[in-house]
């Protein structure tokens, strides 16, 4: 969890903001959204929104009193708890990527990603110090049949790592099973919902639109107070506006009437405004993430959440490039640094990704580490007191001099971090012409090598192991 | 500039009205449609369909260039003699069970129109009996299945085997695409061939129907 110590300036405007807002109040009034779940249109029309066959019709009376029930920030709990992360305020949750059917790495190449490399990126992030949670799709594990598929995802997650975890999207059923086997990491054999103990990922279908296993879980989700993601995908030029303004206020609209189905099913349950909308290269008809375009929706999605004030979704580190080069570095440092600078509560697809969403590359994932380190340290700031700015260091030292052996030097020569990755190496000969994706690939093979998974009650292993022998 | 080529350079640009009043031009001064299809309007969507995978031009300029082409033919169509045929074959195309994802499917549905094929776009979330349903139907040469998540894609393999079992599998050449789906996916479940985009797919459509 990245604790920011400042923002990068706004790109919306105070003026901006209202614009995109009372659009979007319109539209939700007027044009409505569509609602593939019977009961989710009946708890809004219990609520006051007007529904006609399957479209839900928002006035701003319903908008306002039920953004006003959202939590601004609220804490998710690990089974330790020193890992538990609260999400909203200064924070940046850091999670890894999510939901890639490929898995790569340059020994093997591109393929589909199995189980095994599931169980090796939970390793990877388990291990990472920037990484807050683990779980959910981190990567889509092909091998595993689709009724065991959430719960393997989850009892891997806790084996492995003692970090928050993510669960299921995939409707009622899958959801409960997740919030059973959470529970039972923290003793209990009956669901616990007075915390949330697992954060969920559920996307609108733009546009304008829910379907049904996205909303059968989000309301599960409300109904035990565990924590949801609201988050559209839209692509500007295919599923909606050509421009940033535009897709930002459709993504609004549909964000914010799964952000008060929430608040109607359970009054102050935890939710989060979350988007992945981005442009689409209109030349290849492909989604375009690494681009500044989505750096300037990053930011403008941190704005339209503190306007509702409840926690933002956005960003990650993530790049259009299909192999992990200079295009991947670049691209996934701005779109990073981009969500940490605008003030992003959580953010997904921290680690690991290339070809936008597609392929976990494992050498990415170690390069990405390095950038959360790099960002983390420099959203730090600079402490500054009378010991730092060393007055009498400089006076003493005086002009033409050198502070190499100075006994402030020694004391503050270990405050800055270490590259887990980066080079700063001298020329010497060619053997230093390594380059970063070979020393990845060194990184995160010692890494699995050398993993030692925190320990986990064997009680509780058992039940989690029992229950998944009944699914 | 050949009136041939006026029409197809008009397509290229995609001036709808123009495309239509040239065909009607050619009509009247007796051209013959087939060949007005043939060397106007198809060859001026070839020349968009290179560009286009080229990445010379943009996705709506593609669709409005189509729109174009459509503009033509709708003049030249109905003087067509019997047994010629204006379309380049019948490609029935949705997404599967499961899946309402339809943005790919759209495009790829839009080049092939655009390529001169009749399509037949059933829409999203057809379960394996709709699309049974919809070969016997409308007997196309090609079938098209699209799936988004890794989730439905097993849905590709029930269809596939629901048009074994009603034993039309082999009327149709069965293509497959989407994000998740590889080339040795395609394999496994036994469809025809993989395509990775609207060009390829309609690359492919072309060779199935020999044009």
């Amino acid at each position: 969890m990245i604790n920011r110590k400042f923002l990068a300036q706004d790109i919306l405007s105070d003026e901006d903001l209202n614009k995109i807002h009372e659009a979007t109040m319109n539209l939700l009034e007027k044009t409505g959204i569509e609602v593939l779940h019977e009961e989710a249109r009946e708890v809004f029309a219990e609520n006051g929104a007007r529904v006609e066959d399957t479209r839900v019709y928002l006035s701003r009376d319903i908008v306002e009193e039920f953004l006003e029930k959202a939590p601004s920030s609220f804490t998710l709990h690990a089974r330790n708890p020193e890992n538990n992360v609260t999400i909203g305020e200064n924070n940046s949750v850091v999670v890894p990527g999510y939901g890639a059917p490929f898995v790569t790495d340059i020994d093997s190449g591109r393929r589909d990603s199995s189980f095994e490399d599931y169980v090796n990126f939970t390793k990877l992030a388990s291990n990472s110090e920037n990484i807050d949670i683990v779980g959910g799709v981190l990567v889509e594990p092909n091998d595993v049949s689709d009724e065991l598929r959430h719960a393997k995802m989850l009892y891997t997650g806790a084996k492995y790592s003692d970090k928050c975890l993510m669960g299921s999207a995939l409707g009622k059923k899958k959801a409960r099973d997740c919030f059973k086997m959470a529970s039972m990491l923290f003793g209990e054999d009956e669901i616990i919902d007075d915390k949330a103990l697992v954060i969920t990922l559920i996307n609108t279908t733009s546009p304008l639109k829910y379907d049904y296993r996205m909303l059968d879980s989000l309301m599960e989700h409300a109904k035990y107070n565990q924590a949801v993601v609201v988050a559209a995908l839209i692509m500007a030029g295919s599923t909606g506006p050509m421009t940033l303004a535009g897709t930002l206020t459709l993504q609004n609209a549909e964000v914010l009437a799964g952000v008060i189905l929430t608040q109607m099913v359970n009054p102050g349950a935890p939710v989060v405004y979350g988007t992945a909308s981005t442009v689409m290269d209109m030349k290849t008809a492909n989604l375009a993430v690494g681009s500044p375009q989505y750096a300037k929706i990053i930011g403008s999605i941190a704005q339209l959440a503190r306007y509702y004030d409840i926690p933002s979704r956005a960003g990650g580190s993530i790049t259009d490039s299909l192999i992990a080069d200079a295009q991947a570095g670049y691209e996934s440092m701005l779109t990073f640094m981009s969500s940490v600078n605008h003030g992003i509560n959580f953010i997904l697809h921290s680690a690991g990704l290339l070809e936008n969403y597609m392929t976990m590359s494992y050498e990415k994932f170690i390069i990405d580490d390095e950038i959360l380190s790099m960002v983390t340290d420099y959203q730090a700031g600079i402490e500054v007191n009378e010991e730092t700015i060393a007055k009498e260091v400089i006076e003493n030292v005086g002009h033409g001099g050198h502070y190499l052996a100075d006994p402030h030097t020694m004391s503050h020569m270990r405050d800055f971090r270490d590259p887990i990755l980066s080079t700063r190496e001298a020329y010497t000969s060619e053997e230093n012409l390594v380059p970063a994706v070979k020393r990845a690939n060194d990184k995160w093979k010692n890494i699995l090598n050398d993993f030692e998974a925190p320990e986990l009650d064997s009680e509780i292993e058992e039940k989690l192991l029992n229950y998944m022998e009944e699914l | 500039m050949s009136k041939f080529e006026e029409i197809a350079e008009a397509v290229i640009s995609g001036e709808v009205e123009k495309v239509g009043e040239l065909a009607q031009d050619l009509v009247d001064e007796g051209v013959k449609p087939s060949e007005i299809i043939k060397e106007g309007l198809v060859a001026g969507m070839d020349v968009v369909g290179a560009r286009f995978k080229a990445n010379e031009m943009f996705v709506p300029e593609v669709l409005i260039s189509a729109k174009s082409m459509h503009a033509g033919m709708d003049v030249v169509k109905p003087l067509l003699a019997e047994g010629e045929s204006s379309s380049a074959g019948t490609v029935v195309i949705g997404t599967v069970e499961g899946d309402l994802h339809d943005i790919g499917k759209n495009l790829v549905a839009m080049m092939l129109e655009g390529a001169g094929f009749e399509v037949v776009d059933l829409g999203v979330d057809l379960s394996a009996e709709e699309f049974v349903d919809a070969v016997k139907e409308h007997n196309p040469e090609v079938l098209g299945l699209s799936a988004l998540l890794t989730t439905t894609m097993p849905a590709m393999q029930n269809t596939i085997e629901a048009l074994e079992e009603a034993g039309v599998r082999d009327q149709v050449k069965i293509m497959v695409g989407g994000a998740p789906v590889t080339e040795d996916f395609a394999n496994e479940i036994g469809a025809y061939a993989y395509a990775s985009d609207g060009s390829a797919s309609t690359e492919l459509a072309r060779e199935f129907v020999g044009a």
